[in-house]
């Protein structure tokens, strides 16, 4: 009997778990129909253009640890390879034949043989791995990898190459060198490793040109020749201690940049000294070795060369491009001409890589294509609505119309229709208004609110508008001398004015940091067009600690930003909307002693105070927990449902406290390795609401905190596994207070369900969906380290899965407890489009109730929309119309016909 | 009384005094009061009003049948049980209103206490019915059929902050 009711329930749960994954799931004819995604390299860090191989290629790695190869015509990429995360991955150097320092370069190799190499590249240091590429296709030809003895010394190890060896130079700082050749590309020793007693280098002013090594010492340069048979130490005078960090140019041995000049301290390199730019690079043309230099002045670039055996100009090569302002400062980083010999220059590709973290290819005097690879650093986003069409604008308005009498309100509609007849009619006739802007670039709003504008902000400060259906970047600006803030803690990218309030345009605003002064920076700019408004840049005149953004607005519907700056004084932006942060609260944390601050912000007498007034320590007896993770609810949510139906019918009502933040804090531990903390606290009163505690479990955390739940995953080191703990709070079984939340005088503490789940594999961003209202159920979307993003349904992640098999749990709908969590293949939303480095997800709510917006960040983009609840406000998309239309009419005129034929019949019988 | 007397007589058979002298005096032994059939009337009224009681009780007698009925047909919210319980619900209903024909023929003495009987006869299969829709979920007793209309709760307190940013 025993046995039966567990079968029961097993088959009951796998029915359960059969129906659940029947849900979601794509057709293959929806692929990339709603969704689209970019493929970015990151920032570059080594590139080189070859036009003149049989395969003109621009070869690359970059400072997100990919290497690559582009298209020279297009800039498409034609392969790329994200190798490991830092520091395993970190790229030292790339070596591409034919592009060795000095000319004495025969790494290059017959096909198919193992002796040579097309590109290779040193990574890491522990081990630090070289590998050689197949630059056609790609592909890892060979690998070997060495463990240096000493790992900490063996970070700053610097690579270089030249005559088919391999060299690992190590400094140890203030002491000596060591320096070890390798064969390149079978990775033996050439013999012992050589100890060059240099008591002079540091570690802030040393650097690598070619096989020279050299370390600024005040007035003068000391440099070494690592492969020279004697180390003899040069010294190299300067004029005048260097006001900025010394540069090596890459392609000439020993030669550096040094304040905007050119100087070798190689003797047998002569190198044209009187040449001042920001940024050089050498290499050849008509087989001669040239010095190209470049320069922006007045957002018009210039392009000069000079040959470098008696630095003569080079006409051929002279180019002035305008260049956007968007893309920030440039930096020459490599060229190359088609044809070595008698080129007019003309077929010459010069490659820059930008402030903006932009590649930008000029060629011909003109910018001939550029990538955004600030893209592979999304940190924040939001969806906002495009404009009215014209018509629904005019309706808007009169919808929002103080409100007259009837007959105001007939006269109204009567006119505005009149209108719009007029305006259809002249646009008929091709007499209409021109479309504005918006309307042209096709942005206008759609009936069911999913075409969207998407502001991405990126770690440079460069902000892109692109049009989330088709991915067009519609805007692009670039905030230069922004950075992030202290503590990690990114720029903020705020919507401070909505799409909903025509014929007002929307604001957005960006919070940072300004580079120079470390004061807070203000950026507001319309994020349908991209151009800054109300003023643009404000400097502040102090550091922000925090900021909040007002709950209610002015008449001109701006909500104000209520920062909080270091001398704990409140400020709020625009100046107008001060009155309106009475009664705010703002809180601050400290990461390193996990310290949390309440403040109560008070309007009296024309001026804006902050008062302090909870403090919570979660540092422990010993002070040694620190903050890992904080997580709010999102401002915009909606809550419908306010209770959960338990099998007997009964309501168990949600605890939905809109203040509620959740913060873990993780310490080491001497039992138990590593301890993770858990509070809830309510951000208003100062409360603890629950707290937990996980032993041997440690970071990295991602953490979901939404409505009445809260779902986190980490690393369980006792198992060695990633796990996700969900807890949902419940007030009980009524509700204390059923139309107003106060946390000041909040219920008792509410009822706490938990529940502990296994997920099988490593877990990189966690988000649930969002939708308008709150009615459809809530997803949660979590990234997984191999780029894909899975979507959960919350009832595989309820804690109030029952254990055992209970009609009660049943009844209320409840999957029995099974501790894996399933991952189905149809439950990835970006089924092959795999989101390389997936760093985050951002959800947002579209017009369609069912429907939420996502966007996955990391290296690559992904956006896509996700219906939780399936489309149950939508037709399906290949719904028949032609044939429910055809029925329809068959069956009118059928009827008819029919009745029809009856009635004669009917007459024929009666005559009878 | 008479009539249907006369009536009887002229079917079966001839009269032949009619004509005649109708003043005859009666047959010695005849008491012409005790031509009235006083037993035959009372037992008429009796018949009646036992027919009407048992018109009157008859949703009560119902009742045991509808038990059954109810729980043959389970709590499972299917298209029989769902029939019944509306045939269930829906007959005593209009039963009632159609209260007045059948107490037509219940114009007796007992008339009132017999039409009251039926009516709570009725109600208590409407009761039943009831009963049963309740045990079967269909009716919105419990707080949770409600817990849509239940307005989220409007916040009095905002906040904002978050990490440090120095």
């Amino acid at each position: 009997m025993d046995f039966l009711q567990s079968s029961a329930g097993t088959l009951i749960s796998l029915s359960l778990l059969l129906l659940l994954s029947t849900c979601s799931g794509l057709y293959e004819d929806q692929i990339k129909k709603f969704d689209w995604r970019s493929v970015h390299v990151g920032s570059l860090k080594h590139a080189y253009v070859d036009l003149n191989h049989f395969q003109p290629r621009v070869l690359l790695s970059t400072h997100e640890q990919v290497v690559g190869s582009l298209c020279p015509k297009t800039g498409e990429i034609i392969w790329r390879q994200v190798l490991e995360q830092k520091p395993r991955g970190d790229i030292k150097l790339l070596q591409v034949s034919g592009f060795a320092d000095d000319s004495s370069d025969t790494a290059a190799a017959p096909m198919g043989s193992h002796l040579g190499f097309d590109m290779m590249t040193v990574q890491g240091h522990a081990p630090a791995l070289v590998r050689g590429w197949n630059t056609n296709i790609g592909t890892i030809e060979w690998e070997w990898s060495i463990m240096p003895l000493n790992t900490e010394r063996a970070q700053d190890a610097v690579w270089f190459y030249s005559n088919s060896l391999l060299y690992h130079v190590v400094p140890a700082w203030r002491s000596h060198i060591e320096v070890t050749a390798y064969f390149a590309t079978s990775g033996h020793t050439t013999g012992s490793t050589s100890k060059i007693m240099a008591a002079w280098i540091n570690p802030e002013s040393c650097l690598l040109s070619g096989t020279f090594y050299i370390c600024l010492d005040g007035k003068q340069l000391i440099s070494l020749d690592l492969v020279a048979k004697s180390t003899q130490v040069i010294a190299t005078s300067l004029g005048a201690e260097p006001s900025s960090n010394i540069q090596d140019l890459p392609g000439l041995n020993g030669g550096l940049i040094v304040d905007k000049k050119l100087i070798s301290v190689n003797k047998d390199q002569a190198i044209c000294s009187d040449l001042t730019s920001d940024s050089y690079i050498v290499g050849s043309f008509n087989n001669r070795k040239v010095i190209a230099y470049a320069d922006l002045i007045n957002s018009i670039l210039n392009i000069n060369a000079v040959y470098l055996d008696d630095c003569s100009p080079v006409p051929e090569l002279h180019l002035s491009v305008a260049f956007a302002e968007h893309y920030g400062t440039p930096s020459l980083r490599s060229f190359d001409c088609k044809s070595k010999r008698n080129s007019d220059g003309k077929n010459c590709l010069f490659l820059f890589t930008t402030t903006a973290e932009s590649i930008v290819a000029v060629q011909q005097g003109r910018v001939r294509w550029s990538r955004e690879e600030s893209l592979a650093n999304v940190i924040d986003t939001q969806f906002l609505d495009l404009p009215l069409a014209d018509t629904e604008g005019t309706l808007e308005n009169e919808m929002r119309g103080k409100a007259g009498d009837i007959a105001t309100a007939f006269m109204r509609r009567i006119t505005t229709q009149a209108l719009q007849i007029k305006s259809l009619f002249l646009h008929v006739i091709g007499l209409g208004p021109p479309p504005t802007d918006t309307q042209r670039a096709g942005l206008v709003r759609d009936s069911f609110g999913l075409h969207k504008m998407l502001v991405l902000l990126t770690r440079t400060g460069k902000i892109f508008g692109i049009d989330n259906i088709a991915g067009k970047q519609h805007w692009k600006l670039y905030l230069p001398n922004v950075a992030g803030f202290e503590n990690a803690e990114q720029m903020r990218l705020i919507v401070q004015r909505s799409s909903k309030h025509f014929p007002l345009q929307p604001l957005c605003a960006i919070v940072a940091k300004s580079v120079d002064t470390g004061n807070g920076v203000l950026f507001r700019f319309n994020p349908i067009t991209g151009h800054a408004a109300e003023g643009g840049l404000l400097q502040l005149n102090y550091k922000i600690k925090q900021l909040a953004l007002l709950s209610e607005t002015e008449d001109d519907y701006v909500k104000g930003i209520l920062i909080l700056d270091g001398a704990n004084q409140v400020h709020v932006e625009p100046k107008h909307a001060t009155p309106l942060a009475h009664g705010m609260y703002l809180y601050t944390a400290d990461l390193k002693t996990a310290e949390l601050e309440g403040y109560f912000v008070k309007y009296a007498g024309g001026e804006l105070s902050s008062l302090p007034i909870w403090n919570v320590r979660l540092g422990g007896h010993n002070s040694e927990q620190q903050i890992i993770s904080v997580a709010s609810k999102n401002p915009i949510e909606h809550v419908h449902s306010q209770g959960r139906v338990l099998g007997d019918r009964s309501v168990l009502y949600k605890y939905i406290n809109p203040n509620l933040v959740a913060f873990v804090t993780q310490a080491p531990d001497a039992t138990h390795k590593t301890v993770l903390n858990m509070y809830l606290i309510d951000v208003v009163s100062g409360s603890v609401i629950f707290s937990m505690t996980h032993r041997k479990v440690r970071a990295p955390l991602h953490i979901v905190h939404s409505e009445n739940w809260l779902a986190y995953s980490y690393f369980n080191d006792k198992v060695r596994r990633t796990e996700i703990t969900t807890i949902e709070l419940y007030e009980g079984s009524a509700q204390a207070n059923n139309s107003v939340w106060s946390s000041l005088q909040a219920p008792s503490m509410p009822l706490v369900e938990r529940q502990s789940y296994i997920i099988p594999t490593i877990v990189e961003a966690m988000r649930e969906t969002i939708t308008e209202r709150g009615i459809t159920n809530k997803h949660v979307l979590i990234g997984t380290a191999s780029g894909g993003i899975v979507e959960m349904s919350w009832h595989l992640l309820d804690p109030r899965r029952p254990i055992s098999s209970t009609t009660q749990g049943r009844e209320e709908g409840a999957i029995p407890y099974i501790p894996e969590l399933p991952l189905p293949t149809e439950n990835y939303i970006n089924y092959n489009q795999t989101v390389a480095r997936l760093r985050n997800i951002y959800t947002a709510p579209s017009g369609l109730e069912s429907t939420c917006l996502v966007v996955a960040t990391g290296l690559d983009i992904f956006v896509t929309r996700v219906a939780p609840s399936k489309t149950f406000d939508l037709l399906k998309e290949d719904f028949d119309y032609i044939l429910i239309s055809i029925v329809l009419v068959v069956l009118t005129s059928g009827s008819l016909i029919v009745r029809h034929l009856a009635s004669r019949k009917l007459l024929k019988q009666a005559w009878k | 009384m008479s009539a249907k007397l006369n009536s009887k007589k002229s079917k079966w058979a001839l009269d032949f005094n009619v004509s005649k002298n109708a003043d005859m005096p009666s047959p010695p032994g005849y008491n012409p009061t005790a031509l009235v059939n006083q037993t035959e009337v009372v037992r008429d009224q009796r018949l009646v009003i036992k027919k009407s009681w048992d018109l009157a009780l008859g949703p009560l007698k119902q009742i045991p049948m509808n038990l059954f009925i109810m729980y043959m047909s389970g709590n499972s919210i299917s298209i029989f049980p769902i029939m019944m319980v509306g045939m269930m619900l829906i007959r005593p209903i209009k039963a009632m209103f159609t209260t007045q024909v059948t107490s037509k023929m219940a114009d007796g003495a007992q008339g009132t206490g017999q039409r009251i009987i039926y009516i709570l006869g009725n109600l208590a299969n409407v009761a039943l019915a009831l009963y049963k829709c309740h045990s079967m979920g269909l009716l919105p007793t419990h707080a949770s059929d409600w817990l849509a209309f239940v307005q989220p709760q409007t916040r009095l307190e905002y906040y904002g902050g978050g990490v440090s940013f120095i």
